[in-house]
Order: C-alpha cells, then structure tokens, then sequence
C-alpha cells in the first residue's frame, strides 16, 4: 500500500473510531478491520440509520451535538470519499434543518456542516458561477457540421445559461441566503449523487414531497378527472413541512429527483418515490405558478410516461 | 437436429494451424503464400457460410470436416454462432472462448497487407479485399456474439470487454476509418451492432465512465454508421448525460477540431446533441420523437434559459404539437424568461372561446402576468374568475390559486379606479378573495403577503402588521421584502423606533448585496425622526455599497443589474436632496440633484424637488416651470398636481378654481394622500364652503397617521 493511501486510510480509520465513541453499541467497531473503510462506511445500513434517526431527534443539531460535530470534522477531513459519507446523510439533515430554522430554532450544529459544505463549494468554484453555453446550430462542433456560408455569421453573441450563479463566502447563515447556501449543498449532493447509497436518495425523494407541500398532480391524472373527479388526498396538507422553495432550492432537488426517476435504477422503492416527488414539485410548481419549475418538472414526468409506454 | 461433434473439430490439427499462422505473420518473406492461404480459407469459409445460411447444417459439418485445414478461427467462429442461433449461449461461449482474436486481428491489419497492396497500386482505403473483410466480418462476428453470450449469462463487465475488443479491433484493421462503400454489408453491421452494444453494456454493469466514453467514441470516430443508428446512440447519450448524475468530463484532444464547439459539461453537451437531433427531425432526416423536446426542455429550464427554449418552439414543424398546446408551451418560456407580454399574447389565443377557454393551467399563467400591472388587473381579474369556475375534481386543489390572484388583481384594479365608490367595492373584494384563498392554502406564506399588502393599502395597518409579522414567521425572514413591508407599516403607523429595530433585523438577515432597499429605508426613518446626520450616515453608506457592488461584479452583471444599481444611485441622491431640502441646505439640495440626473436626466421627482427648493426661496415662477416640466414629463405624477394646486391657492382666488383642479385630479390618483386633501379644504375655505372644507380636513386629519415612508407600490 502506497503512502498515500494508507494515510487516507488512517483518516477513515479515525473517523469510524470517533463514530464508534459517539455509537458503542453500533456495528462502527467492525469497520475498523474493514479493508475498504470508506466504502463500508458510505454503505453500512446499520451506521446509516443509526445517524439520521439521531439527527431526526428534537434536541439535536445544537452547538454541542456531538454528530454535526463528527459530520463536521469528517467534511473538513478533505478527504473527497469521506465528505462524501458525510453528503450521504444531506437529506436528513436539510429535512430537519430546514424545517426548524424557519421556525427560528437556533441549529447552530447543522449550520457549522452546512457553511463546511458551502465554503468547500465557493473554493472549489472560485466564487464563479456555473455557466452552460447553448451552442449554436449555425456553428460547426464536434458533432456537427455546418455547410454552406452560414459559418461567417459565427459572431453571434454566445447563449449563457446558469446552472448555478456566482458565489459569495458566507461566514453564517442569514435568513435571506438559507435557501441558496441550502442549494449549493445539494448541488454538491447531486454531482456525487451516482455514489449515493439508494436509502439516501429515497430519503430525499420523501423530503421533496414533504417540502412540496402538496399531494401528486399529474398532467395525466388530470386526463380522467371528469371521470373519476377525486379530490386529492390531504395528508401531505395535514402533515406540514412546507417550506418556501424559491428556484435556488427548487432547481438542485428537481434535477436530484430526476435521476433518481430516469436513471435507470433496479429499486423499485426508489423510483415509486421519485415518482411521487416529482408529481408533488409539480403540484408546488403549478400552485406558485412558476413557469421555469412547471416546465422542468412537467418534462420529467412526460419523460416517465414514455418510458412506461 | 444434430448436435456437432465439437471437441473432434477443435482439438484435431487445429493448433497446428494456428501455429502455421503465426508463423507465416512473423515471417514477411513468405507473406504472399499467407495471402493466398487466408484468401482460400475465406473462400471455404465462405461456401461453409452459405450452405449454413440456408439451414443445412449436416453439409455444413461435412464441410468443415473436410477442410479441417481451415482457419482455426474462422471455424471456431462459425461454430459458435451456429451455438448461439441455437440459444445453446453456454455453448456457444465455450466455442468462442478458443479464438485467438489478437491472431485473427494480425492477420487483417493493414500492415501485415502492405507490401501486396503496394505492389498492387491500391490506396490505403481499400486494403482489404472482399474475400479478407468477409474473414474479418466472421471473425467479429463470432466476438460480438461472445459478447452477446456473456451478457446473457450475467457476465455483464466481461460481455462489455469483449465488445470492446470488437471495436478495437476495427480500429486497428482499418486504422481508425471505415472506408464508405468499400465495406462489405456484413461487416458494416456488425460494426454498427457492436458499436451499439458497448455503451449499453457498460451502462448495464454501472460503469458510467466507461458507458459515457464509448457513447463518444460511437459518435465522434468514424464508423460509417447509418443515421437510425447513429440518432438511437445519440437519444441514450443524451439520457445518460442528463440522468445518469456521472459528469462525463469534455472530450478527448483528439476528437476536437479547430474552431468547433466542444462542450465542457454534461449539460452543454446534451443540449448540443438534442440541438442536433431537433434538426434532424426538422429537416426529415430522423423520426419525430416527443421525448427529445422533453428532454430539452428539462436540460434548458435547469440552466434558467427558457428563452432559448422557446426559439426552439417556434422552430418546431407545424402539426407536431396541436396549436394550443404550442402557444401555452410558448407561453411558459416565454414568461419563464420574463417576456410576459409575449407570454400574454400568446395566451390570449389559446384562451379564446374557440379554442381552450378553460384550460386551467393558462388561466392562471395569464392571471399571474395580469396582477403584475395595474393595466391589466382587470383581464386578470377576468382569467382568476373562470379559474376558479374551472377548479373542479382533480384540479379542485387549484382554487385557491385562482383565488389568490383574484385578490392580488382586484387590489390593483383598485389602484386606478375611477371612483371612491368603485375603489372601496374593489378593495373590499380583493381582501374577500385573500381571506378564501387562505382558507384554501392555510400553509402558503404568500397569501399572508398578499393580505398584509392589502390591508397597507386599504389603510387597515392594524391588521396588515399581523399578516406582515405571520409572515415572516413563516417564512422564518427569509424573504426580504416581508422584511420591509413590515418596516414600512410601522412607518405608517409613526412607529420610527421599532420600524428602525425590524430594518436593522432585516440587514442582520440579509446578504451584503440585497442591502440596498433596506439602507434606503433606514436613511429615510432617521430623517423622519429628524436625525439628519444619521440619515446622511446611512445614505453615504448606501451609496459606498452601490458603488461597491458596481466596481465588484464589473464585466458581470447584466443589463437590468446595471440598471438597477443606476437605479439605487439614483435614489440615494434624490434622497439625499429632499433630506437637504427639508433642512433648507439650499447648495447641497442643488448638488445632489445635479447627481441625480446623471442617472435619470429626465425624472418627475427630481424636478418636483427642485420646484419645492425654488418656492422655498420664493421663487415662484421658476418653482411653477419646475413642476409643469414634471408635469410634462409624468402627467400622473402626484406630488407635483398638489404643489401646483397649494401654489396656485397661496397665489389668490383669482386661480383658485385651477387650484382645485389640481388638486381634485391629485386626489382622484390618490385618494389617501393627505396634503392634497389638507390644500383643497383650504381652496373650499377660501371661496367660502365651509362644509366642503370641513370634510376635507376631517379626511386630512385622518390620513395624517398612515403615511409610509415609502410608497407600498415601491415593494412590488
């Protein structure tokens, strides 16, 4: 074993001791022989929900809880494979997170993973915006030609879309930037999403339609209304949750859900929940009248009924 | 059908040929006598080909028998795709297992071949004959199906190696180009089949890398590959790249050309390809296939560039999407992208009574445009109503939605009422609607906005401060504009103080850059509770921030965020002058609005400052040509009808009768503006009635106590 890799290796090891400490009768103690220490800790189910039922409880996320803690210091370990146990468990915390700070509870303890997690992001992006350039028919690119003497006409301002706009260093949370510091932690999550244990990507399947606050409208459902003519079911009303979801947190969670619903996965659990997240942010969609949201979101559930055709 | 006598075939002198082979391939001396073995061979192979093709197996297997001389691998080959066809793919693997492709591979490969085609005068293109590309397609062939057989059999990353190899091997032969038209049919699909296969192998065994890699190199090397083929490669590409949440990373060196586009992300790169697929189908070349706009829209609507979308639209063939269908998709890109009059159009059609008059989805779409401007308050009033006639079965939870804008719509309408009468009934109405919508979306914080601004502006400050403070408990003061609504109430109610401790909350609350409105606001607090300096403090610091923000985001910010930072300079300066005006600070009144018209030369407000610090300093006509030219500039610009109105009526009774004009047409704009009611009971008094004047002060006594600092409308 190189070096390197036994040091990463030693960092692991650390980190599942202290988790071992904070869970003694988990199976943490295990791992510690494991061979491959980072793998087994981003998949064990056990570990898994013995940290997010922690993190689900009343007390926790205060400036003395021990998890957020551990979460925090194995984020700032920077070790890519060990942030990525600790993006493992975002949905829980953005879930319990999102719904106590709005209700002013002080989270110091999820603030300290959360502003980890978005300062590593402003770095790593340098502060830039995430830019996509809409290419042009009428120039040549690699998968295509142009003939003819349209290519003279190559001057044409370049189409920019934002993926995710330019960033700026937050040391605390403030009420006005939660939902974007929020975004920025799932965009993360989402370009390490094909790593992601399944249970953790169901968990943020729930969260959509628990934030949606909504039950499932489909364009299709509507189809046989005059038929059927139900009233939705109101559980999700009763149940609360609801959060504001301006683009910023709602444009990260639609393209999550989205593959977890197109990505061809074998659960079945999984994409009957990213179905039902999808139809809720479509409901939410359509009750803020968000055109750009309505448009995502209906795509993604057209896309589903073709596949199923 | 009889099984083949396998283990005979394999194990009999074959090995030996195999050796004789590899001996003839290292040796160039004797390569013309390996040419015409190989093309023998081929030519057995071919006959043993077509006798299997016609189903007789048992001449088949004496064929064999007899040439056991033949090609090791070519008999191998054709032994296990006989294997396969039969579904015996355990069988069939072992068959293929034998084949030493490497060898095979060898034997074919243009430089094994050079010194023939040389001497023959060929190109480099047409290397390989018919009778050796038929051995090739064989030998392929036979890898292909092992590939295909290790798939079946679950051996999904070993099925996809294999394939590869196919391709490899391709490649090598032909150095890395097909040549069109030299190919023989067969080989050709056997080059299409793999090349196919690779990246839904890969994917299968969760290699996304890998999957992403072979996509590319299907597309970007040349395979010759009809356009079917290559579109299906191009549709999962594009569905790998958008779902698959693996980034692809940009393509190799060596696939880019000078001075063509090449993506740099997954996103860019399926916008490009669907770009190219969308032009396939317009152009007839590909079949339409809905799943490609949906997947464009996704990928567009991800990046916030609807507007790109909706060019795409109208680009679309007529007949694909029924009209109505068409112009409401339109419709949402375009206000997506904030075109909301090109929105509206659009929605205009598709809601007229011979079309979809009913379609809830656009009804509420045009609803929400309409509450967006006082003009068109009352078609929205009109698309909210048939809204919530439509919010029926399955889109009864809709109502409330409709409800909303009702409300929001009416309360505009109110804003540009003729009459007191029709303002009240409107107001009452619109604050009618709010209250059922809630009942409907009890947990939506934005009814409870709409409220509050209702009620502000019905001069209800009572209730509007609680919807204003549940507000922002529900928001958890997330939203910066509840923030000053509530700030602003409290102003209305002359609550300085504590509108100044919810300002200075919201600016804990708040981002650096989204401080600006609040500042504006705290300056204007502190000169209402006539702390100058602190006022001059606040707007400096303001205007260090605008500054700031301009020389940050440079070459940045768009045009409506240099607009917008012109904007707030704009306002600090103004400010700043009513502030030195109200102090009679003459020189640094005129200062500041020579800075203010740098940004905005021509501005009704500048001018009716202006017009105040003439008639301040007695200079009557001048401050009269101030507030006409303001006048001219904003016909409905209040503040300057009841300056003229006041001076006209401190002038005499000779102009009384154009004072009260004035101040009639200031009031019918604004009916709860307090001086213009406090000057028309001083006209009435001056000519003599006294009951008129009474009401008037009575109305001016009553306002007295609910001005905000800042206009409501300043928020929305």
């Amino acid at each position: 074993m190189s070096e390197v890799a036994s040091q990463d290796v030693g960092k692991a090891q650390n980190a599942i001791r202290s988790l071992h400490e904070l869970f003694p009768n988990s199976s943490a103690k295990g791992l510690l022989e494991s061979e491959n220490p980072f793998r087994d800790l981003l998949h064990n189910t056990e570990l898994g929900c013995d940290i997010s039922n922690h993190l689900r409880q009343p007390t926790s996320g205060v400036g003395s809880d021990n998890v957020c803690r551990w979460l925090y210091d194995t984020f700032q370990s920077t070790d890519s494979e060990l942030q990525m146990v600790v993006l493992r468990f975002i949905p829980v915390l953005l879930g319990v997170y999102l719904c106590g700070a709005i209700s002013r509870k002080p989270l110091p303890g999820f603030e300290a993973v959360i502003l980890a997690i978005y300062a590593h992001e402003t770095k790593e992006r340098g502060e830039e915006a995430m830019i996509v350039n809409v290419a042009s028919m009428d120039n040549p690119s690699v998968y295509h030609e142009v003939t003819g003497k349209t290519k003279n006409n190559s001057n044409k301002a370049a189409v920019l879309g934002v993926v995710s706009p330019e960033m700026e260093p937050c040391g605390t949370v403030r009420a006005t930037k939660r939902a974007r510091i929020c975004g920025v932690t799932l965009e993360l999550y989402y370009s390490k999403i094909s790593q992601m244990p399944i249970s953790s990507k169901v968990e943020f399947c729930k969260l959509c339609i628990q934030w949606s606050g909504e039950s499932g409208f489909d364009e299709e459902l509507v189809m046989d209304v005059n038929k059927t003519g139900t009233e939705p079911a109101a559980s999700n009303l009763e149940k609360g949750g609801r959060i504001p979801l301006p683009w910023e947190l709602f444009q990260p969670a639609v393209r999550i859900v989205g593959h977890c619903l197109l990505g061809q996965f074998e659960s079945v659990e999984l994409r009957r929940k990213a179905l039902e997240a999808t139809k809720c942010l479509y409901a939410r969609a359509v009750h803020d009248v968000q055109p750009q949201a309505i448009l995502a979101a209906r795509s993604l559930l057209r896309l589903h009924k073709f596949n199923r055709i | 059908m009889k099984p083949f006598p396998q283990v005979q075939i394999y194990d009999n002198g074959v090995n030996e040929e195999r050796h004789s082979l590899s001996d003839l391939s290292s040796n160039n001396e004797t390569t013309t006598v390996g040419e015409m073995h190989t093309n023998d061979m081929c030519r057995k192979s071919l006959e043993l080909e077509a006798k299997f093709d016609e189903g007789n197996i048992q001449e088949a297997e004496s064929s064999l028998r007899e040439g056991l001389s033949l090609n090791y691998e070519e008999a191998r080959a054709l032994l296990g795709r006989l294997e396969y066809q039969k579904g015996n793919v355990e069988a069939a693997l072992r068959v293929f297992e034998g084949i030493d492709l490497h060898a095979a591979i060898q034997r074919l490969q243009p430089t094994h071949l050079q010194k023939v085609s040389s001497r023959k005068n060929r190109s480099n293109g047409d290397l390989l004959d018919s009778v050796s590309q038929h051995a090739a397609s064989l030998v392929l062939e036979a890898i292909y199906l092992k590939s295909l057989s290790l798939q079946k059999l679950g051996k999904i990353t070993e099925a996809a190696q294999e394939c590869k190899s196919v391709l490899d091997a391709i490649e090598k032969i032909f150095q890395y180009r097909i040549p069109e038209f030299m190919v023989d049919n067969k080989l050709q699909e056997i080059v299409s089949k793999a090349v196919e296969l690779l990246p839904e192998l890969w994917k299968q065994a969760g290699q996304y890398q890998e999957a992403m890699s072979s996509y590319r190199r299907a597309l970007l090397s040349q395979w010759n590959l009809e356009i079917n083929c290559c579109t299906r490669i191009q549709k999962r590409f594009v569905v790998c790249l958008l779902y698959s949440g693996v980034e692809a990373g940009p393509p190799s060196l060596a696939f880019q050309v000078d001075g063509s586009f090449v993506p740099k992300n997954n996103l860019e790169e399926a916008i490009l390809l669907l770009m190219v697929l969308l032009k396939k189908c317009c152009n007839d070349k590909a079949e339409w296939d809905p799943s490609l706009m949906e997947n464009f829209t996704f990928a567009l609507s991800i990046c916030g560039q609807s507007s790109m979308l909706a060019r795409q639209v109208e680009e679309l063939l007529p007949g694909i999407y029924p009209r109505c269908d068409r112009w409401n998709n339109l419709a949402l890109c375009y206000s997506g992208a904030g075109n909301n009059k090109a929105a509206l159009n659009l929605l205009r059609k598709s809601l007229n009574k011979n079309e979809k008059p009913n379609d809830i989805l656009s009804l509420l779409i045009a609803s929400k445009i309409c509450s967006e401007n006082f003009l068109l308050a009352g078609e929205g009033v009109e698309y909210a109503t048939r809204a919530i006639l439509n919010a029926l079965g399955a889109y009864a939870h809709l109502k409330g939605v409709g409800l909303r804008f009702l409300g929001i719509c009416l309360g505009r309408q109110a804003k540009i009422a003729s009459s007191d009468q029709e303002r009240t009934f409107l107001q009452t109405e619109a604050l009618r609607a709010l209250d059922e919508a809630i009942t409907f979306e009890s947990q939506n914080p934005d009814l409870l906005f709409e409220l509050s601004f209702e009620y502000a502006e019905h001069h209800n400050m009572n209730a509007a401060l609680q919807y204003a403070k549940k507000f922002i408990d529900a928001t958890g003061g997330s939203v910066l504009n509840g923030w000053r609504l509530l700030a602003l109430i409290l102003s209305a109610q002359q609550r300085y103080l504590e509108s100044e401790v919810v300002t200075d909350a919201a600016l804990d609350e708040t981002a650096k850059w989204e401080q600006g409105s609040l500042l504006r606001i705290k300056a204007k607090l502190k000169a209402a509770q006539s702390l100058p300096m602190d006022s001059v403090e606040t707007y400096r610091f303001l205007l260090a921030l605008i500054q700031a923000q301009r020389k940050c985001f440079g070459s940045f910010r768009n045009h409506s965020q240099i607009e917008g930072d012109n904007a707030s300079e704009f306002e600090v300066w103004h400010g700043l002058a009513n502030l030195y005006a109200s102090l009679s600070h003459w020189r640094d009144t005129a200062i500041c609005l020579e800075k203010a018209r740098i940004f905005k030369p021509y501005s009704a407000p500048v001018l009716h400052t202006e017009g105040t610090m003439y008639e301040a300093r007695g200079e009557i006509e001048e401050a009269l040509g101030a507030y006409s030219n303001a006048l001219s500039m904003d016909l409905g610009h209040v503040p300057c009808k009841v300056s003229v109105g006041a001076l006209l009526w401190k002038r005499g009774s000779k102009s009384s009768c154009i004072a009260r004009g004035f101040l009639s047409d200031a009031l019918k704009r604004e009916p709860t503006n307090r001086s213009a009611w406090y000057y028309l009971g001083m006209v009435h008094k001056e000519d003599g009635r006294l009951s008129d004047a009474a009401e008037c002060f009575q109305a001016a006594s009553m306002l007295d106590e609910s001005e905000p600092i800042e206009s409501f409308d300043s928020i929305v």
